[in-house]
């Protein structure tokens, strides 16, 4: 060990506690990305810091903090999902980039909802066995949350004289999601894509029956994530109901403001 | 090397390591849920560093959650490497909350540092196999066997993140002294440490009653 590495080792303290000037922490930085000394001494007064750590008395943090820090991060993962093109795992297994499930295809309207979410939820597994792209499994991970919305629309779904509607809207991008009506007036809807709402903005969801008469059934605000789940009860709903969604200003609201953000016709799940 | 390095290293396994491995391995997958849980594991003592460096809750708060979506992030980058991930987190906090006390000091010139802490050169997983209620009491037992000055040295730095020239003008001390109360200080508290992993009655031998 020479001089240089003496000098060096003598910062050890003050370099692990962050005590240097930026000049010293340079020069030490330095001489440890080139010496082939271990210089261990850094390594065992780094250790300490933990200990130091958990020397301070406990303090408990508000409760609000740990949903505050999920949505963030959840709000990264659907931000990184909007922009990342979805991609499908092809039988082989070598993924190829396809068009986002569109559910918004007519032809999903014509076949079950169940189908659908039957399809979505093998694509997830198939690509969550892979688990090749961090990028991927964050988008997944967004769409999980929105899976588990699903469960609770298919609860009701799955109830007898139950009806489904999948709410599609304008063009590829617009909100999408589902809602089961059930025959005790139940209307649970799962919803993402959604713009966040701000201030007292709500999403405000209608049932129109056979005479057309828009009844709204009750709000809900969205955050960052952009999907949501909205549950009513003692909605008076006919079969073949549609169940839509519009953007209102406050709750309460008794007229629909046009644009319908999302909309669908209920249909009995087939058998 | 010279006669300071310690006679024992702070290294154990300890079951706690590997389940926040664990956590960590599903969090660079990007499992939300491995967030919700690393934070349940270690919010309590993030938040509690936060604090106690900051002095301000809703400043402790944005630390804290800069913190675990920092390693939200940069989970996939340290899943593979050694090293405690509970001192690595705990370490994040501590840095961002020592950087934001710095950038409200009016009189600091020294520019908030980006980087996290030199994580590389911590050691792996320093939490003993002691169950970890006792471990308080050990380390500020530990801390109390250190003369007044070194540990007062110590604790700006590492509490209110000042360097050894602000040291030395908070205390009134030469430079060089405070220099050497740093050196000295944390070299004693690591000895004092590794003898709290001895039997009871041997430190109560050791340290005996002051």
């Amino acid at each position: 060990m020479n001089d240089q590495c003496r000098l060096v080792e003598e910062q050890a303290a003050g370099f692990v506690l962050g005590a240097l000037t930026p000049e010293e922490e340079r020069v030490v930085r330095e001489h440890l990305a080139t010496c082939p000394e271990p210089h261990r001494e850094f390594e065992e007064l780094g250790g300490v810091l933990p200990y130091l750590a958990e020397s301070v008395d406990v303090v408990e943090p508000p409760a609000s903090l740990k949903g505050r820090i999920t949505a963030a991060a959840a709000a990264e993962a659907a931000g990184q999902a909007a922009t990342t093109p979805t991609l499908v795992a092809s039988n082989t297994g070598t993924p190829t980039t396809a068009a986002p499930i569109a559910i918004s295809d007519a032809r999903a309207r014509r076949r079950s909802p169940l189908t659908w979410v039957a399809a979505l939820a093998a694509v997830l597994a198939i690509v969550a066995v892979g688990a090749w792209n961090v990028g991927l499994q964050r988008e997944l991970d967004a769409a999980r949350r929105y899976e588990a919305g699903l469960s609770a629309v298919l609860d009701v779904a799955g109830q007898p004289g139950s009806q489904t509607a999948v709410l599609t809207g304008e063009g590829s991008e617009a909100p999408s999601g589902l809602a089961a009506v059930s025959s005790d007036g139940r209307v649970t809807i799962v919803m993402r894509g959604l713009a966040p709402t701000r201030g007292s903005e709500v999403y405000e969801a209608w049932v129109i029956g056979g005479d057309g008469t828009p009844v709204p059934i009750g709000g809900f605000a969205v955050g960052d994530a952009g999907a949501a789940t909205f549950t009513a009860s003692g909605v008076s709903a006919g079969p073949g109901v549609t169940v839509a969604l519009t953007r209102e200003p406050a709750p309460g609201a008794t007229i629909p403001t046009f644009p319908i953000i999302s909309s669908g016709q209920a249909v009995a799940p087939s058998t | 090397m010279s006669e300071a390095t310690t006679d024992q290293p702070l290294r154990a396994v300890s079951p706690t390591d590997e389940a926040d491995r664990a956590v960590l391995v599903r969090l660079s997958a990007g499992d939300l849920d491995a967030l919700e849980e690393l934070y349940e594991r270690h919010g309590t003592m993030a938040y509690s560093i936060a604090y106690r460096v900051t002095g301000d809750a809703a400043l402790a708060e944005d630390c804290v959650q800069e913190a675990f979506l920092g390693a939200w992030r940069s989970a996939e980058r340290y899943a593979d490497s050694r090293g405690s991930v509970k001192a690595w987190l705990l370490a994040i906090v501590h840095h961002r909350a020592i950087d934001a006390v710095r950038r409200r000091r009016p009189t600091s010139e020294l520019p908030a540092s980006e980087a996290p802490a030199p994580t590389e050169l911590q050691a792996p997983d320093v939490w003993p196999e002691v169950a970890g209620s006792l471990e308080r009491e050990e380390i500020a037992a530990a801390l109390a066997t250190l003369p007044d000055a070194q540990r007062e040295a110590i604790e700006l730095a590492y509490f209110e993140g000042l360097t050894q020239p602000e040291i030395a003008a908070r205390t009134g001390a030469p430079l060089g002294t405070v220099k050497g109360r740093v050196r000295l200080g944390l070299l004693a508290l690591r000895r004092a440490l590794t003898h709290e992993g001895e039997p009871v009655d041997a430190v109560v031998d050791e340290e005996g009653a002051t």
